[in-house]
């Protein structure tokens, strides 16, 4: 009896075990990599993991300049978790950079109304929550189709103008001139369901002329996905993306990285993607004409633009001192308006800055792109109040739809079978 | 001084046992408990406040249809790969303690993939998967069909537990004196009856060991699941835990998702206290 009784017991301990740990871990080490901020001076969160060390040499050399001590911290922890858990022990940053939809969350709460600074006038993409701007925009980011000029010349014989292809008529005359060139199959479409659920879906929200509204028609019924005229003409061209892909007999098993690589080295022309894609793509050999086009497609209003917007926001904390929300204030307008600053934004960090004033050349080809797009007006706005399973759960049928288990129809029921239960954020 | 007084008694065991009750309260019942009152609240999961909602997680949970389909595939993958690592495991057992030639050097080998983290081995089979078998076979990859997916996520696991248990196997071999064989081959039996009626009745507590640790990782697996599948194709081989993590830390319902951890917990629970329950029974002694 004794030994059945101990048995159970470490049997209970084991389990006990196994269940926990699975599931504390994740938010066990929260704050791990980063030290807690220390009193005065200026603390700035950062969470582009890429730009890390350039920040930090960057805080050295500011730090010194301007006599005050400047922090620089990184957290691999998503962006709300470490927030969280910053607030939690109430050690907040002066400045933290984080992703959009937290400005909305954080915002309202913690940050510090901008509206009175001169940088307000010089983007079209701060963020204001109830008439106060909230976020400073630290970078544009949009997405379209990738392109690769010198492949797309060498299967045509043909000078490539990107303007030219405007309509899902156009797309498909060039891509059947590329086939008879050589090339048959010279389009990369990514599985992933981030780039199918919150990419190219999200896209039939943002064509739109009211988002919002559009949702909450499908939502209550009254508007039909599946004849929505966007739906159909973005799906048009993504049938001709699926119908050229070079991946097209295991689309499901097509991997970024080896697609972005031959699209840089031009073994493929074009890849519906973003200015990201570009970190992976700058290791590689590639070619010199690369760029951004909008997506191909029947809807005049939209096919001339990318999608996209302000990506990683500043935002300066209400809790912390005058002078250190004045440093931070300062900080701002540095990055902003010092050639140093401007510098640091477009040449050290290589970014795509989020301002008309700076005219400083973008030196990655699909930056430049963006931002070329990004002065003309050219950029459609991302949506960005999907609930946070959007992406997962459309993403799956997306999937299911570019391996050929499901048809449009199948995929605009799965679609509206989500939003039936699915509540958008608050905005 | 007397010895058997409460306080002496309290006193030695803090003196012995204190240190690791307070780290089992510590880092596993206080968790545990404050997990549980979680499953009462609607917290995101971020912000300050946690909203006290009753039972209603549960109700949630058992309405979770893609919940509901991830536990059934984790038993379906459960049952093959706890079948398959034990045969296997006992298979090798059987032959690294048969007196093979350099069997020290095969035991060591078949240990190695445990030694690897799932993580990593996830990634090394994926490229397996994904790049060397397409190029030797010119065939699409396994990992691209729901089917596929499940049937390499098994493989996978076979592929890591199967040398580990084979070390349990290989113990329970040992364990059994060759006396008692010889005396059933002295007695007329053939090798394989040998084997059947006298070998693995003694083994029994190394099967129970061995189906009990099986059966318990397979249920709460993650690490490989992520590595390997992540989920892919379309949401077809999301197993229980990845479900559970996903519903709490990237769908922000932390609440929902630790009320479906419990149910994951409670199952797996039951599943494995009945199976010891059921193999302790009819244990022998020699």
């Amino acid at each position: 009896m004794k030994r059945t009784l101990a048995l159970l017991l470490a049997l209970v301990m084991v389990f006990a075990l196994a269940a926990c740990g699975s599931k504390d871990n994740a938010s066990g080490s929260a704050g791990g990599d980063a030290a807690a901020p220390s009193g005065d001076g200026l603390t700035i969160f950062n969470s582009k993991m890429e730009i890390q060390s350039q920040m930090e040499e960057m805080a050295a050399r500011y730090s010194e300049e301007k006599g005050i001590p400047v922090e620089v911290y990184y957290s691999s922890d998503t962006v709300a978790a470490h927030m969280s858990t910053r607030y939690a022990s109430n050690e907040p940053y002066a400045l933290a950079m984080v992703d959009a939809k937290d400005i909305y969350s954080l915002g309202p709460e913690h940050a510090v109304d901008l509206s009175g600074e001169q940088w307000v006038g010089d983007t079209t993409q701060a963020i204001s929550v109830d008439g106060k701007v909230l976020g400073f925009p630290v970078c544009v980011e949009a997405r379209g189709i990738l392109y690769n000029g010198d492949a797309i010349k060498e299967a045509t014989g043909k000078d490539f103008d990107p303007s030219t292809i405007k309509t899902t008529a156009d797309f498909k005359a060039l891509l059947e001139d590329i086939a008879a060139g050589g090339m048959e199959l010279p389009v990369g479409v990514q599985k992933e369901d981030w780039s199918l659920g919150a990419h190219f879906l999200q896209q039939v929200y943002e064509m739109q002329q009211d988002p919002d509204a559009f949702i909450a028609g499908i939502k209550d019924g009254s508007i039909k996905l599946a004849d929505d005229p966007v739906f159909n003409a973005l799906m048009d061209t993504f049938d001709l993306l699926k119908e050229y892909n070079y991946a097209k007999d295991a689309p499901i098993s097509a991997e970024r990285e080896v697609m972005e690589m031959m699209l840089a080295e031009g073994d493929l022309c074009f890849k519906f993607g973003g200015n990201w894609d570009w970190s992976d793509m700058v290791d590689t050999d590639y070619t010199e004409n690369l760029g951004m086009m909008p997506v191909p497609s029947d809807l005049s209003d939209y096919n001339t633009m990318l999608v996209g917007g302000g990506s990683k926001y500043f935002f300066v904390d209400n809790s912390v001192s005058e002078e250190q929300q004045q440093m931070a204030k300062d900080f701002l307008n540095w990055l902003v308006y010092d050639e140093e600053g401007q510098d640091f934004l477009v040449n050290e960090c290589a970014l795509v800055p989020a301002f008309s004033n700076i005219t400083l050349p973008v030196s990655d080809p699909l930056g430049a792109s963006v931002k070329s797009f990004a002065d003309a007006g050219n950029l459609i706005a991302d949506y960005r109040y999907a609930p946070d399973d959007h992406y997962a759960k459309n993403g799956a049928s997306f999937q299911k739809y570019l391996a050929g288990q499901i048809d449009r129809a199948g995929l605009a029921d799965e679609i509206t079978a989500y939003w039936a239960t699915a509540e958008v954020g608050a905005h | 001084m007397k010895q058997n007084t409460l306080s002496n008694k309290i006193k030695q065991y803090l003196m012995f046992g204190g240190v690791g009750t307070a780290l089992f309260l510590c880092v596993v019942a206080v968790p545990f408990i404050y997990g549980l009152y979680l499953t009462l609240t609607s917290w995101d999961g971020v912000s300050a406040s946690k909203p006290f909602v009753g039972f209603a997680n549960f109700a949630a949970a058992f309405k979770d249809t893609t919940y509901w389909q991830a536990m059934g595939r984790t038993v379906i993958y459960s049952a093959f790969a706890v079948i398959l690592i034990n045969v296997v495991a006992f298979v090798l057992a059987y032959l690294v303690t048969s007196g093979i030639k350099g069997q020290n050097f095969f035991r060591a080998g078949f240990f190695v993939p445990n030694l690897i983290g799932g993580i990593v081995l996830g990634y090394v089979w994926k490229f397996v998967f994904n790049r060397a078998f397409v190029a030797i076979f010119n065939s699409t990859s396994l990992l691209s069909t729901p089917n596929g997916a499940l049937f390499c996520l098994i493989f996978v696991s076979v592929w890591q537990y199967a040398g580990y248990m084979m070390l349990i196997y290989v113990a329970g071999f040992m364990s059994v004196s060759p006396d008692v064989k010889e005396a059933a081959m002295i007695d007329g039996c053939t090798p394989a009856q040998a084997m059947r009626n006298v070998t693995i009745p003694l083994m029994r507590s190394s099967f129970v060991q061995c189906i009990f640790l099986s059966i318990t990782r397979c249920f709460v697996v993650y690490d490989v699941n992520l590595s390997l599948t992540k989920g892919e194709p379309f949401g077809s081989s999301v197993l229980a835990a990845m479900h559970v993590y996903n519903q709490a830390f990237t769908y922000k319902n932390y609440g929902l998702g630790q009320a479906e951890a419990l149910i994951l917990f409670l199952v797996c629970a039951i599943v494995g206290v009945t199976q010891v329950m059921i193999g302790k029974k009819g244990e022998v002694e020699a």
